[in-house]
């Protein structure tokens, strides 16, 4: 009798032991998996350090100028800026337009920088300076489109001139506005040229729209324990470049390095997008 | 014969002296590391009070993770992880020779708390491919505009480090780095960072 309950006895304090002791992971949540699906965010390059770093073969293959190497694709694509495109096309046409929202990080950059190289100088013994003002040389895309602007042309004589000199090679078009059947997608170029117009001339910012159904839209709604979260995906459909997904979801081009960054796994550059891939859209 | 013995004693006296001076050498082979780098000398020793431990900062076992993950001993295929006497060796005959740089990839806000000898602090924010400036710095490290495109044929081999295994400041760097063209085989890390360098008493400066 004794010896059976000190038998259970102990099984009873082996039992609480094992409940007490136990692997923690079994009391996360659930949610803790899906939360991975977006966690590079470095839209702030000032911002936290991230945790995660995309595989560097990957980042590595993004040199620019870059001659697509995917079989179909043989566009010549650059890792230019979308407000930088615009504003030198609408400086071609005569428009004067400020380098709009990064003005403010600019200045930064520049202290920064001139702080960098007045550090390797004090090493070196050399002298170097900051160049003053960002890189601004007309690319033959905007002489292109400037040209073709000026001249009147409707959209889409521009959208099959642009593509033309970018099939024989002519020209090197931003890699965001490659679509996903290799073609260029002239239409986000205007789009973001007439936007930055509107900003110069005092219109406001597009707004942010909230896209939450529509062709290829998914959302996924996880249950945390103090919050709801809500993360999107959207499948790639013909057409569709980084930089018309960004307007999309975000209401602009700019905003593609979100997409792009999160999307790291899949995606080995922001040229390399095609139909059916599953893109996960961080949360603005 | 008393003579003898004080000689002797006197003889031990001084073989002794150099080690009681210098009881925490870099090596065996090597008490400190003196190099000149243009008209500046630098001297990298330890800390020769054998008592001493780690406080603050670079005593902490557990960041949290995210932001501060253990980051890959190789950080890009090429680019080679080193240990403290590679990198004196480095700061001897490549920084000394001008051929190299040891570059400081933490923001200006940790550098300002003490580095490395001879460290020139280049922010991994100031590598992003969004810093319209990023090719004037590119040019510092040695690569030369041609047309369009930079040659990096004459770049600086570089070393970069950050705050240790926990910080991505130099992962962030080093891909940035790669990402605008930079070599890999000019590139090594030394992944313990600041925190091994510290944690062996070796020499840091304040800017």
């Amino acid at each position: 009798m004794i010896r059976s309950v000190v038998g259970l006895f102990i099984f009873a304090v082996l039992l609480c032991g094992y409940i007490v002791l136990r692997p923690s992971d079994n009391g996360r949540p659930a949610a803790v998996e899906t939360t991975e699906v977006t966690r590079a965010q470095t839209d702030s390059i000032l911002g936290p350090v991230p945790d995660a770093i995309a595989p560097i073969e990957v980042v590595a293959a993004v040199q620019a100028p870059v001659r697509n190497t995917a079989p179909g694709l043989a566009l010549t694509t650059d890792r230019s800026q979308m407000d930088e495109t615009a504003a030198n096309v609408l400086a071609g046409l005569g428009l004067n337009v400020e380098r709009n929202q990064t003005a403010g990080d600019s200045d930064e950059m520049l202290e920064m920088t001139a702080s960098v190289l007045s550090g390797i100088g004090a090493i070196t013994g050399q002298t170097f300076n900051a160049s003053g003002k960002p890189p601004a040389a007309e690319s033959a895309l905007e002489l292109l489109v400037v040209q073709a602007l000026k001249e009147g042309q409707n959209d889409a004589y521009i959208n099959t001139l642009v593509n033309e000199a970018a099939k024989a090679g002519e020209i090197s078009v931003p890699d965001i506005l490659v679509t996903s059947e290799g073609d260029v997608d002239t239409a986000v170029l205007l789009n973001s040229i007439i936007t930055q117009a509107q900003i110069a001339a005092g219109g406001a910012e597009p707004a942010v729209p909230n896209v939450t159904s529509g062709e290829g839209v998914e959302v996924r709604v996880v249950q945390r324990a103090t919050e709801a979260e809500q993360y999107r995906f959207y499948t790639v459909n013909k057409g569709d470049s980084l930089g018309s997904i960004a307007v999309k979801f975000y209401g602009n081009v700019n905003k593609f390095g979100r997409i792009f960054e999160a999307n790291r796994q899949i995606l080995s550059s922001p040229n390399a997008i095609q139909v059916g891939q599953r893109l996960s859209i961080p949360n603005v | 014969m008393r003579v003898l013995v004080v000689m002797t004693g006197f003889l031990a006296t001084l073989a002794a002296l150099p080690l009681a001076a210098q009881d925490v050498r870099i090596s065996e082979t090597q008490a400190q590391s003196t190099f000149s780098v243009g008209a500046r000398d630098f001297t990298i020793s330890r800390n020769q009070d054998v008592d001493a431990a780690l406080t603050g900062e670079f005593a902490k076992t557990s960041r949290p993770c995210p932001d501060f993950c253990i980051q890959p001993m190789i950080t890009a295929t090429g680019v080679r992880p080193i240990g403290e006497l590679e990198l004196l060796d480095f700061l001897e005959t490549d920084v000394a020779g001008t051929t190299g740089l040891l570059i400081d990839a933490r923001l200006p806000d940790w550098f300002a708390k003490g580095s490395i000898p001879a460290a020139v602090n280049v922010p991994f924010a100031a590598l992003d491919p969004q810093n319209p400036y990023q090719n004037d710095i590119l040019r510092a490290l040695g690569a030369e505009l041609r047309g369009d495109i930079l040659d990096f044929e004459n770049a600086q081999l570089l070393v970069i480090y950050d705050n240790g295994v926990w910080d991505a400041q130099a992962t962030r760097a080093i891909t940035n780095l790669i990402a605008a063209g930079y070599p890999a085989a000019k590139i090594q890390n030394y992944r313990g960072g600041l925190e091994d360098w510290v944690h062996l008493g070796l020499t840091t400066t304040l800017p």
